[in-house]
């Protein structure tokens, strides 16, 4: 693969990424979420094969399909499942309205390219142009759980947040060393599942999963 | 070696059903994780460092002696208090049978992750074994799931997560600016290694990294203004989890802040990191100071209690190599105090049934030997002598003032007397007063008390006597942090 076409198809997958972060705050359903956080893995795998690919790094490749197997099939599903279960399916009045969230989203973006810039400065790899779209993804990330009422799209603000930390690894070391990426996986897997449960819990016991409603906890 | 005790604890857990044995071997197997803690700590005084496994994959230096000694001590403390304490609850009614098999598996796994956390050299599983920490604890918090829990043991699981997620990403910049100066090798991640080669690095990608790191391994330790999370969690969690949790997590945390303190510091010297601790430490006390004068929950109160402490902590690093001593010391003393006043208070929940400071009265009356805990506790949280506290506090201060920081420090100490002055007041209304009718006079748990008189005797000794051996550790710990 020439670098040319390398660097073309990395930007591609990281701004697809960015992309499908920023589609779960204009839409207000949350199946939708859910299947925008399945893309957004799906182009992150992308990335990584492309990474994997050029640098002919037999390790990426199973990163790449760890990632595949973890948020493109199982977490999704087992999301979907959840909502069908806990039966919610649409964001009713989220913190922040949505215009006023894709603003914020084109906002967080400036702010990742400012704060990516010492690392972009630094860096020497081909991919190093995406850096800042993959801070870009963690803030999106970030704003969404802060600002969602809902549990379920709490957990997959998280979700989308851990995509971009992911993305920057990729990016700006081409990955971390194995044990470190199992460690991840398997921490991403158990936090998930842990959240899962209690996703059910809090279904069980408060009859809602908007996170307003449990504000019993004050000072 | 020290790691397998505790998984072994945690599969007897899983496998026995008898609960009072399961109980007893976990409380004899944390002791004898305790003792091998100080063997780690003898072998670090003699200025031999054990390592094990390939590029001394967990390495023990005099620094994680130091905390694993606090997380072995508290759990083992803990757990031996949380026999009588968990057996109580279930003949209430308040728990049931796997629920008590969820505890001690969850304990168990819980004291692993912490012991991993401050003995591996990959600061990448260091890492890894911190958010270990939030699942197993998120759990624990939520044991008894009722709404209050749910709803701390909710914001936990997500405010951690989201802080160990920056502290990652804080990993990850501290990789790449490795990776980009001596390109991708095997032992990358060790910290060893990455201090070291630290000189070489790049300064600007540091800081942004060490900016990342404080924020989210800050978020763990309770700093301000990540602490959101604490006085839910600590105070819904069983009592036994709640002192561990106070006593050894929010070290743990401070802990891997410092061994990349350590890494930054080698190329930007101690200025940058030391002067984002103290600002942070100094805002966590205040904040504390504040929310302390209006509480309603004993439980929470000591929560308060915990944010301060860690504040003063983190406060004490970034004031040079006496203030890392000091923190040090302070970080023993705490664990042995917030442990102790944490599982008092879950006697006093069991006997009063209330977690309202309003409701407990006569605590000196109704319960004297665990009011006369409390009592002690109390003073030593505040800062009296003849305890430790005392002694760190006293230090910490010390070193600000000889860092030319004296307006800093005596800010503080205003914090420390509006605290002294709230909590002596809800310790005073605790223990004295007219004895609230219906509620049976007897300490309960007198297997538990015996522990806690461990405790008090730690505080006491380390107050007054101000051993040799410990100063010893400490002193090449703090070495470890402030070169």
């Amino acid at each position: 693969m020439s670098l040319d076409l390398f660097m073309r198809l990395n930007t591609l997958a990281c701004s697809l990424v960015l992309l499908m972060g920023i589609a779960i705050l204009w839409r207000n359903s949350l199946p939708a979420y859910i299947d925008s956080f399945a893309r957004q893995s799906m182009f992150f795998v992308m990335g990584i094969l492309t990474v994997a690919v050029y640098t002919r790094a037999w390790e990426l490749y199973l990163v790449a399909f760890m990632v595949f197997a973890l948020k493109v099939v199982f977490i999704p599903r087992l999301l979907h499942r959840a909502r069908k279960q806990v039966g919610a399916d649409i964001e009713i009045r989220p913190f922040v309205n949505t215009p006023a969230s894709v603003l914020l989203a084109g906002i967080l973006t400036l702010l990742a390219y400012a704060v990516a810039q010492p690392i972009v400065a630094l860096s020497d790899l081909p991919t190093r142009g995406s850096i800042p779209l993959a801070f870009a993804v963690i803030f999106v990330g970030l704003f969404i759980t802060a600002s969602r009422r809902s549990a379920l799209t709490q957990i997959v603000g998280f979700l989308v947040m851990e995509n971009g930390i992911a993305l920057l690894a990729v990016l700006a070391t081409y990955g971390v060393p194995l044990i470190v990426e199992l460690g991840v996986f398997l921490d991403v897997l158990l936090g998930f599942l842990v959240m899962q449960v209690f996703l059910y819990r809090i279904r069980g016991t408060f009859g809602t999963i908007d996170v307003d409603g449990m504000r019993k906890l004050r000072h | 070696m020290l790691l397998i005790l505790p998984l072994t604890g945690a599969l007897v857990s899983l496998l026995n059903p008898r609960q009072r044995l399961t109980g007893l071997i976990g409380a004899v197997l944390a002791g004898a994780e305790f003792v091998l803690c100080l063997e780690i700590s003898r072998e670090c005084l003699t200025r031999h460092v054990p390592a094990y496994g390939s590029g001394a994959f967990l390495r023990a230096d005099a620094l994680s002696a130091v905390i694993a000694l606090i997380v072995s001590g508290v759990a083992w403390i803990s757990i031996w208090f949380g026999v009588e304490y968990m057996n109580h609850a279930r003949s209430a009614g308040h728990i049931d049978d796997s629920g008590i098999r969820r505890y001690y598996v969850l304990t168990h796994l819980f004291v692993f992750t912490m012991l991993l956390a401050v003995t591996a050299n990959n600061v990448g599983v260091m890492w890894v074994a911190t958010e270990a920490t939030t699942i197993a604890t998120a759990l624990l918090i939520g044991l008894q799931h009722s709404k209050s829990s749910l709803e701390a043991s909710w914001k936990y699981i997500l405010i951690g997560s989201v802080g160990i997620a920056l502290a990652f990403i804080g990993t990850v910049l501290g990789y790449f600016n490795f990776f980009e100066h001596v390109g991708a090798t095997d032992f990358a991640l060790n910290w060893t290694v990455l201090s070291q080669v630290a000189p070489k690095l790049n300064g600007d990608v540091l800081r942004l990294c060490f900016v990342f790191i404080l924020i989210g391994y800050g978020t763990k330790a309770g700093l301000a203004p990540m602490y959101t999370w604490l006085p839910d969690a600590h105070s819904e969690a069983p009592a036994p989890i709640s002192s561990m949790m106070s006593g050894s997590l929010l070290v743990v945390a401070l802990y891997s802040i410092l061994r990349w303190k350590v890494v930054v510091d080698a190329r930007l010297g101690g200025a940058y990191s030391s002067r984002m601790m103290v600002v942070i430490g100094a805002f966590s006390v205040a904040v504390a100071a504040l929310l302390l004068i209006r509480q309603a929950s004993y439980k929470r109160m000591l929560a308060y209690s915990s944010v301060e402490h860690v504040g003063l902590m983190c406060l004490g690093f970034g004031l040079g190599a006496g203030g890392a001593f000091a923190a040090l010391l302070h970080m023993l003393g705490h664990a042995a105090a917030k442990s102790l006043m944490f599982l008092l208070s879950g006697s006093i929940l069991a006997k009063y049934r209330s977690t309202r400071i309003s409701s407990v009265r006569n605590l000196i009356g109704i319960m004297p030997w665990s009011g006369c805990l409390f009592f002690i506790g109390g003073l030593a949280l505040l800062g009296m002598p003849p305890f430790s506290l005392f002694l760190s506090e006293f230090m910490i201060l010390l070193a600000g003032f000889r860092s030319r920081q004296p307006w800093l420090m005596g800010f503080i100490l205003m914090l420390l007397l509006v605290i002294f002055v709230s909590v002596l007041g809800y310790l005073n209304r605790i223990l004295h007063g007219k004895p609230p009718e219906n509620v049976a006079v007897g300490d309960l748990n007198r297997g538990g008390l015996l522990a806690l008189s461990l405790n008090v005797a730690a505080l006491v000794t380390v107050g007054l006597m101000y051993p040799p051996p410990l100063v010893q550790l400490l002193r090449q710990a703090a070495e470890i942090v402030q070169r």
